[in-house]
């Protein structure tokens, strides 16, 4: 759905076909960037009908750098929405969308931080049995390469947690604070991140895979 | 944010993703200043911060490596909640990497009697409490605000058949049913599902501090759950904040100083007192329906309504009522030796729960159960 700041988001059909969805990127009413007290919610949403697929698409947005690169608030507002909408048929989708928001807001900020001024940026959401897989296509710089081949290239490294401990034990140049939002995907949710090199030189995709059954230690998630 | 400085604490709660550290030099001056006043050990509380992004955790960090090198005899207590799915994972490094920081689940101690609650047989039982319960409940639940079409959130929702049920008689928009027992939560998705209900979603949560926006709902349930919790008034707070200005809190309690029966009328008392002490040393209070009327109305609510929910042996299958006594004697055995209680109580409630079994089955005997069922209207302006 084209929106009046250039921004878009498509639907993509769900492995039930009754499932699509559409987003509006707000330019006229951010969020503040910190709240500590303000609800950061709506009520809940409606459910789509009760069908699990064990594997396939669950969403794709596709929506361009303008739009998005415009405010800040748009990681954790398409963070949210994404994840409300991938968790709509889990038992417990606040508990579901909740840690999925981190985890696409992370991402949502490295992609803010690191991309070209134009062109569209595209993210799908599938799940494979027990595991969530993100892509997301970014277009990038030659510069924007080299930082997510260094964030991959420290996510492979053979011990990423004594990596990301020293950061924290000491202060972390603000270049890295995004490497380690990335690195945080790793450490702390265990997923694993790869780099594709599109042939055309002006994008690249991210591939993120989450063993999700194993990230909430609670339990609650009941993915197939 | 608010910081307690007699409580030597600082909560942080909603949302914290700023672009970059320097945004939260406000709240890193707070915690500063909170750890130069603070002696001994100072409490940082996140269990109602839903989101939080990595610069924010960085900051919070550098602000707790700040307080080690510069108060080391400084405690540094971190609250977390095991509704916020990620906070675990994401807080435990700090413990590791500072010796003076510790990680706090808090309400993994909320809740004292949840195990024995989630009993298989217990469950069983409580299913029959509930079918009891809410036939003489429907009727009055209209009288308390309930319409066809509302938004209603049922909090400690337990097994969730208060949902369906009032699911399937008011067709609410959606309800949202909330429970911190995933034992009980499990029974309640999958008897949904089995029903084939989309528009019960049922939440992890903690109903003291509940992950759920202000003024969201219609009618905001909370039936037989206060009386297992130690802060009533907290939890009120909470029903009336998530309830819409014009909506309905609806709260319902047992009142067991007032269960009596015949013949044996005195043991049943005893008993039931003995019951009420043995509740009490573990933080829940089964005779809080007397006060119903006075919590609705602290809670700032008006236009209070209460009913007596009377249930006894002449108008419910004594069969059924007497099983659910039944249980409560187990019950009491549990939660008497998970407090390390003087076994003679125990030893009474059986003697005076098994009379009211025997009078609640008797032909010629008398048998009650009392609930106090009492809601109150949310003003558009709720004095906090």
């Amino acid at each position: 759905m084209a929106t009046s700041n250039g921004s878009a988001m498509h639907s993509t059909r769900h492995p039930d076909s009754r499932y699509s969805a559409s987003c509006l990127l707000s330019q006229t009413n951010p969020e503040a960037l910190m709240s500590v007290s303000k609800p950061t919610d709506v009520a809940p949403t409606l459910r789509p009908p009760p069908v699990m697929a064990p594997s396939g698409m669950i969403i794709s947005a596709n929506f361009s750098v303008t739009g998005f690169s415009k405010r800040w608030s748009h990681c954790h507002q398409m963070a949210n929405f994404l994840a409300r909408y991938a968790s709509a048929n889990e038992d417990d989708p606040e508990r579901y969308a909740t840690l999925l928001s981190t985890f696409f807001n992370e991402l949502l900020e490295a992609i803010y931080r690191n991309h070209e001024p134009s062109g569209d940026i595209i993210i799908t959401f599938q799940r494979n049995h027990g595991r969530i897989i993100v892509t997301a296509e970014v277009p990038a710089s030659s510069e924007n390469l080299a930082f997510y081949k260094h964030a991959v290239q420290l996510l492979n490294q053979p011990d990423p947690m004594a990596w990301y401990r020293e950061q924290l034990e000491h202060d972390v140049p603000d270049n890295d604070v995004t490497t380690l939002g990335l690195l945080e995907l790793a450490v702390v949710y265990g997923s694993t991140l790869s780099l594709t090199e599109p042939k055309n030189g002006t994008s690249l995709t991210l591939n993120i895979e989450l063993p999700f059954t194993e990230v909430d230690e609670n339990e609650c998630f009941n993915l197939p | 944010m608010r910081v307690d400085q007699d409580d030597q604490e600082v909560a942080l709660a909603g949302m914290l993703r700023p672009f970059v550290g320097d945004q939260m030099r406000a709240i890193r001056g707070t915690l500063e200043t909170a750890a130069k006043n603070a002696t001994g050990e100072l409490t940082l509380d996140f269990k109602r911060l839903k989101y939080m992004n990595n610069v924010a955790f960085l900051e919070i960090n550098r602000f707790v490596r700040w307080a080690v090198e510069e108060r080391p005899n400084l405690k540094i207590r971190l609250i977390i909640s095991s509704v916020i799915p990620w906070a675990m994972r994401k807080f435990q490094v700090m413990e590791e990497l500072y010796p003076n920081v510790s990680v706090e689940v808090y309400d993994k101690a909320l809740y004292p009697i949840q195990s024995v609650i989630e009993d298989e047989d217990f469950v069983r039982v409580l299913r029959t409490q509930e079918k009891i319960v809410y036939n003489h409940e429907r009727k009055l639940l209209h009288r308390h605000g309930l319409r066809p079409g509302m938004k209603v959130a049922d909090i400690g929702c337990g097994l969730g058949d208060f949902a369906v049920r009032l699911n399937a008689e008011y067709k609410p928009e959606y309800v949202t049913a909330v429970d911190h027992s995933r034992a009980f939560l499990k029974h309640a998705q999958a008897h949904a599902r089995s029903l084939g209900i989309e528009n019960i979603e049922y939440q992890y949560g903690d109903a003291a501090a509940l992950l759920i926006p202000d003024d969201a709902f219609d009618f905001v349930s909370c039936r037989l759950a206060i009386q297992v919790f130690h802060m009533p008034d907290q939890l009120m707070k909470e029903l009336c904040r998530i309830c819409k200005p014009g909506g309905r809190v609806y709260i319902t309690n047992e009142m067991l100083a007032c269960v009596t029966g015949f013949p044996d009328q005195d043991l049943i008392r005893m008993g039931y007192r003995r019951y009420l002490e043995l509740s009490r040393m573990v933080g829940m209070d089964f005779d809080i329906g007397v006060r119903t009327r006075e919590l609705l109305a602290t809670a700032g609510l008006e236009d209070i309504r209460s009913d007596l929910i009377d249930i006894n042996n002449m108008n419910t299958d004594p069969n059924h009522f007497a099983k659910v006594v039944e249980s409560w004697i187990k019950f009491c055995g549990d939660v008497a030796a998970s407090a390390s209680a003087d076994p003679v109580i125990f030893e009474e409630i059986g003697i005076g729960l098994r009379a009211h079994v025997s009078a609640i089955l008797s032909d010629k005997g008398y048998a009650n159960w009392p609930i106090l069922a009492g809601s109150g209207r949310k003003p558009e302006r709720l004095m906090r």
